[in-house]
């Protein structure tokens, strides 16, 4: 009995380990790209909760101009150098 | 061998069938799921490493990464039979397991039979690797999520997996067999752990603990594979926020425990075992802070990576502290000679850690310097010193009598005088920050900023202050009786302060909500919560631990009393009377029990009956406390009958007016809830605008108004 049990619990889990199988999932690198693209949508949420906070009277207006500034400024780098990869995949 | 279904002859012969096999099934499964681990760690670092080289063996490194996923998940399935095994054997009395003779005995009840899964070494070590199994399993089923990233988590769990089941199979076998004969009963559970909280309490700490193993892999693999970006936190975020409860629960639990049993008054005794759970808990709640500063600064990745390898270490520490026997504890339920395993474990884990961490520093290099030293950064990196610094307080104090003894000969071991001096005005220190951090912004925050939403904060906690000097909280009057009661007026001053500024925070935030939609404030605070729940649950946390504060605060103010009581004699208690009515004997199968009958008047009104216990259980031949308690939102009233005075057998009755407990437990729900609202998914804002009644021009408005983070 204990035999019995024991060679299902192999047979069983051996099968499921190496049961052929034909559509693996593929391991995908990520890109310099796909980096930018997350932070472009931090970088908005960023800038989405500055704003939220701004017109709940959290900040003077001089603070909220100087950190939006700053937050545009970010995002500006970071579009201009998706711009540049994005044209460099579409010239190959 | 004798079984308890005696019902059907067949039955009983099945059933003795089962009693046979399932040791040998057991120890099967387990060498089943090493097997399977250590395939599942050599043939995934091979893929991972084929991947990363470009280099093609005779199998694709995705088929082989394929096979090393399932050979995970078939792990899974073999240590829950082996659990299954030990549980059943429990269950169906099966003596001639060495485990289950030394943890059960015929006459406990049924779900201290579970218990006994984990009242023990090999047991709780069984435990362990079951747990871990199922977090492996939810993360490799999860897979998709991202494939590659978790590939190199799903491999480095396998070698943690591994690690246990080492000891499982060589070092702490639950299955090992009684030589010689078996005997009809066993010697019983320890009567510690004979309380419904035991049976939660450690498999919530467990949770605890095995789960930061999953953010650990996911940390260690980000690293090992330079993956560009913080998305992994992103993936990681719910992983850490659920262990992370569950470890406070099992903290909490576990406290609650110490109250109800070991019956000295109190719930925290900074006992190593209470410590152990509380370092990762320590670094853990740090890395919950600053990994935010990360995510969407860019800043401190070396910092969040090195916190959760401490995590990761600490729990292992914790699991060796609780089980080794190293320190001596209440709640040290085994001791053993596995100390060596650990230890050796815990140099690997380091060593890795700091190899590969040198490979790959340059990958942390922070995106973002530190602005202003009035930020929002700033404020959780104060935080995270300040709780690293607690933290290592509370190991030094854990470590010393260790240290002690390997460097003088001698055990010297320190005590809560010594935790309390460091831990108390740090613990105040961090109820400040809770309650600035949330008003300073990220970046800088200027002068004017900080008087506009700090003011009414600070008048709070100035008011409170005042109020409650007025009635009567005056430290400069105890002085002589220690530092107490002005720890307890700063606790509930910051406490308030706190509050304000959360309270605020939600007030302005709905605020906005409530002039663009035109719903009530409660309908708008509820979507507020609903759009940015990490932010808002995190509120509500912060305010759980407030109310936790409240409670710590109230044990300035704790008194005792101890007195000979017979039949119809009374003693007083602050604003209460106890009458002693009868001391009565019963006996069960389990243990013999001798309690006292006493009514609680306050004035002339009778409030209500305790009974407090002490039981003998047979099977261990020992003796436990069982106390009484009348909980109310001012005090506990807590009674242990402490038996009899051996000179005159008079019966002696001890009482405590333990202030402001039931809050402790209060913030521990609060805290709770707000982890939840925390784990739930935020609700869009097209969703959330198509739910309002805002008319159409004002839609794009709404999209800007998230509700910060």
């Amino acid at each position: 009995m204990t035999m019995i049990a024991c060679g299902l619990l192999l047979i069983g889990i051996f099968v499921y380990v190496f049961y052929p199988e034909r559509n693996v999932e593929a391991q995908v690198q990520k890109t310099r790209l796909d980096f930018l693209r997350e932070r472009k949508e931090m970088l908005y949420d960023n800038l989405r909760d500055l704003n939220f906070e701004y017109r709940a009277g959290k900040y003077p207006e001089e603070d909220y101009a100087a950190q939006r500034a700053a937050m545009e400024n970010e995002a500006a780098e970071v579009l201009a150098e998706m711009d540049l990869l994005e044209r460099g995949v579409g010239a190959v | 061998m004798e079984c308890d279904n005696r019902s059907s002859p067949n039955i009983l012969q099945e059933t003795v069938l089962l009693i046979s096999i399932m040791p040998a099934f057991g120890s099967f499964a387990l060498l089943l799921a090493l097997a399977l681990s250590g395939y599942n760690l050599f043939a995934g670092a091979i893929a991972l490493r084929q991947l990363a080289t470009g280099a093609r063996g005779r199998v694709s490194p995705e088929r082989l990464a394929e096979t090393a996923r399932r050979a995970g998940i078939g792990s899974f399935f073999a240590v829950t039979c082996a659990a299954f095994a030990l549980v059943w054997a429990a269950f169906t009395n099966d003596f001639s397991v060495s485990y289950i003779l030394h943890h059960s005995n015929r006459a406990l009840p049924g779900p201290y039979k579970f218990a006994a899964l984990w009242s023990g070494q090999e047991g709780s070590l069984l435990l362990w690797a079951w747990l871990l199994a199922t977090y492996g399993l939810v993360l490799r089923l999860r897979h998709k999520v991202d494939v590659k990233l978790t590939a190199y988590a799903s491999t480095i769990l396998a070698g943690i997996q591994i690690f246990f089941l080492l000891l499982l199979n060589f070092a702490a076998p639950p299955f090992a067999l009684v030589a010689g004969t078996v005997p009809q009963d066993g010697f019983g559970l320890n009567p510690l752990l004979q309380y419904p909280e035991m049976v939660i309490h450690p498999p919530m700490l467990y949770l605890g603990y095995v789960g930061f193993s999953v953010p650990f892999a996911f940390a260690l693999g980000a690293l090992m594979m330079r993956y560009p970006g913080e998305k992994w936190i992103h993936i990681t975020r719910r992983w850490t926020m659920v262990t992370w409860l569950f470890l406070t629960c099992g903290i909490f639990l576990g406290a609650h425990w110490a109250y109800s049993v070991l019956g000295w008054g109190g719930y925290w005794g900074w006992d190593p075992v209470e410590n152990a759970s509380l370092m990762p808990w320590l670094t853990g709640t740090a890395f919950l802070h600053s990994v935010m500063m990360q995510e969407k600064r860019g800043m401190m990745k070396s910092w969040n990576v090195w916190l959760i390898f401490s995590t990761f270490a600490l729990s292992i520490l914790g699991t060796l502290l609780t089980r080794s026997g190293l320190v001596s504890s209440v709640h040290a339920f085994a001791e053993s000679a596995i100390g060596t395993w650990f230890w050796t474990f815990l140099v690997i884990v380091l060593a890795v850690c700091l190899f590969t961490y040198i490979l790959q520093r340059d990958h942390l290099k922070s995106e973002h310097k530190l602005e202003s030293l009035v930020s929002r950064e700033s404020s959780f990196l104060f935080n995270n010193l300040v709780l690293l610094a607690a933290c290592f307080t509370v190991l030094w104090g854990t470590l010393f009598p260790v240290i002690s003894e390997y460097v003088q000969g001698n055990k010297v071991t320190v005590g809560p005088p010594f935790y309390n001096r460091v831990a108390i005005p740090i613990g105040l220190f961090l109820l400040f920050l809770t309650g600035i951090g949330p008003i300073l912004a990220w970046r800088s925050t200027s002068f004017k900023s900080i008087r506009k939403n700090f003011i009414l904060p600070a008048v709070s906690a100035v008011v409170t202050a005042i109020v409650l000097m007025a009635c009567g909280v005056r430290p400069w009057q105890d002085w002589s009786e220690g530092q107490g009661s002005l720890y307890s007026l700063m606790a509930w001053s910051l406490g308030a302060l706190v509050v304000t500024a959360v309270g605020s925070e939600f007030l302005r935030g709905a605020g906005v909500i409530s002039r663009h939609t035109g719903q009530n404030l409660f309908a708008s605070m509820i979507q507020l919560m609903r759009r940015n729940t990490r932010r808002y649950g995190g509120y509500i946390v912060h305010f759980g631990v407030v109310v936790i504060f409240i409670g710590l605060a109230g044990s300035a103010f704790n008194q005792s009393t101890e007195q000979e009581l017979n039949f119809k004699q009374s003693m007083k208690m602050g604003p209460y009377r106890l009458v002693c009515q009868d001391y009565s004997q019963d006996s069960n199968l389990n243990y013999d029990t001798e309690y006292a009958i006493l009514d609680v008047y306050r004035g002339d009104k009778k409030i209500t009956q305790l009974s407090p216990e002490r039981r003998f259980y047979q099977a261990s031949q020992t003796t436990s406390t069982i106390v009484a308690n009348h909980s109310t939102l001012a005090w506990d009233l807590y009674v242990i009958y402490a038996g009899k005075d051996p000179d005159n057998g008079q019966p002696i009755i001890k009482v405590f007016l333990n202030p402001l407990v039931a809050w402790v437990w209060i913030g521990v729900l609060i805290v709770i809830l707000g982890t939840f609202v925390a784990l739930t998914p935020n609700m869009t804002a097209a969703f959330a605008a198509s739910r309002t009644r805002v008319p159409v021009s004002e839609a794009p408005a709404m999209a800007m108004g998230k509700g910060g983070d």
